[in-house]
């Protein structure tokens, strides 16, 4: 799951308090970057801001550190790979479920997965990792 | 060696008011020193001095009447009629202007402005030629073709002709049918695909599982859906509104069919 993913999930447990509350509690949080690591589809964030967002949410900082290097372009790179090849993909979900199975659409909010056992319509918020990971010369 | 205020500004082709704006005066008062109404003001000299880039001392202070003939030539300022009253009896003065005279200065006949051939139109620039070739590509026409149908080769449009063509075709893209460009690396542009499908699930009345992050399940169909939320109607009539944030997967009952999202999104 993409740290973006995260932020927004944090933030809903939190009972829905909102970007700008967020950026008024951390004020030495760089200015609209709580936002754009919210939004964007690529890594945005360092350690430092990290670190900030990780004692501001109570969660471990390599909670959230590592989702860095999964951001969501990442994800839709790995669909249109799987899609273009035609090779299934495997979605390893923050419930513990995996699920392998050919792309057979994709875009901003879910994906559907044809599985062994149908289709299955995968929220991308849920997909912590995938496999493969596609090719990153193009990105 | 002096000169005459209105032969330094000629020498150097500005006009009164050019001068005027450079020197930071009044026009009234450049037309009176050069007439010869009146010295320069010394506080103005080394105004007039630098606007002219000339030395003070090149200027003279009083400047010599303009002889007839020359540009522009200022004219006894009109008096106004006089008052009438039990003091003064004497009759006003006619404040009739000359023919060609305008608020005191004579009109200078300009010679006739020389009218050039228009200009040939510009060829159309490269990128215009590139960007028309990716246009006719993308629109899956054959080049060779659309230059017959032209008349003549893309490199031959003028920049005015090459403009219009372009308009025509990128609305021609923007409404052909096979124009659902999929942005590979930019979800934002293809985010009807999931509406799609829960759309025809509403239509068919399917039942769909869904599966939430605490590891429970809810079943039910398709009662309505938001881009943050999905009600589900229950087997019992009851309807549940899930956080699309709480929901992990979904999936349809077997023997279910939705038809693909990306056939009904084309």
């Amino acid at each position: 799951m993409s740290l973006g993913d995260q932020l927004r999930i944090l933030r809903a447990r939190r009972g829905g308090i909102t970007p700008a509350e967020i950026e008024a509690a951390l004020p030495e949080l760089p200015k609209g970057l709580y936002r754009q690591a919210e939004q964007r589809y690529r890594s945005i964030g360092d350690d430092k801001s990290i670190q900030m967002l990780a004692e501001y949410f109570g969660v471990p900082f390599e909670n959230l550190r590592w989702r860095l290097d999964w951001p969501r372009k990442a994800l839709s790179r790995a669909f249109v790979h799987a899609i273009d090849t035609r090779h299934p993909i495997t979605l390893h979900l923050s419930n513990g479920e995996i699920v392998t199975g050919e792309v057979r659409w994709w875009d901003m909010g879910a994906a559907e997965i044809t599985t062994e056992t149908g289709g299955v319509v995968v929220q991308r918020h849920a997909v912590e990792r995938w496999e493969p990971r596609a090719p990153e010369a193009d990105e | 060696m002096s000169e005459n205020l209105w032969v330094l500004r000629e020498q150097k082709r500005l006009s009164v008011a050019t001068l005027a704006s450079r020197a930071g005066l009044p026009i009234g008062a450049i037309m009176e020193y050069e007439s010869g109404t009146r010295s320069i003001d010394p506080r103005h000299l080394s105004r007039l001095a630098r606007a002219l880039y000339v030395e003070e001392s090149e200027i003279r202070l009083r400047s010599d009447p303009r002889p007839a003939g020359s540009q522009l030539q200022k004219e006894e300022p009109p008096k106004e009629p006089a008052p009438t009253s039990a003091m003064d009896s004497s009759s006003p003065a006619s404040n009739t202007r000359a023919p060609g005279m305008l608020g005191g200065r004579q009109r200078i006949a300009r010679p006739p402005r020389v009218v050039s051939e228009p200009r040939p139109p510009a060829p159309a620039r490269p990128s215009q030629i590139a960007h028309l070739e990716d246009l006719i590509q993308r629109l899956g026409k054959d080049r060779a073709a659309f230059e017959a149908e032209l008349g003549r080769p893309l490199e031959e449009l003028n920049r005015l002709e090459a403009s219009t063509l372009l308009v025509k075709l990128q609305t021609e893209l923007r409404s052909a049918p096979t124009s659902d460009r999929h942005r590979a690396y930019l979800p934002e542009a293809v985010d009807q695909y999931e509406l799609h499908y829960l759309t025809a699930a509403k239509d068919l009345g399917s039942v769909l599982d869904f599966t939430l992050f605490d590891g429970s399940r809810v079943d039910g169909q398709v009662a309505g859906f938001g881009p943050y939320n999905i009600t589900v109607r229950l087997a019992d009539g009851s309807e549940l509104t899930l956080n699309k944030l709480a929901i992990a997967t979904y999936r349809r009952r077997p023997g279910t069919q939705i038809p693909d999202a990306r056939e009904q999104a084309q």
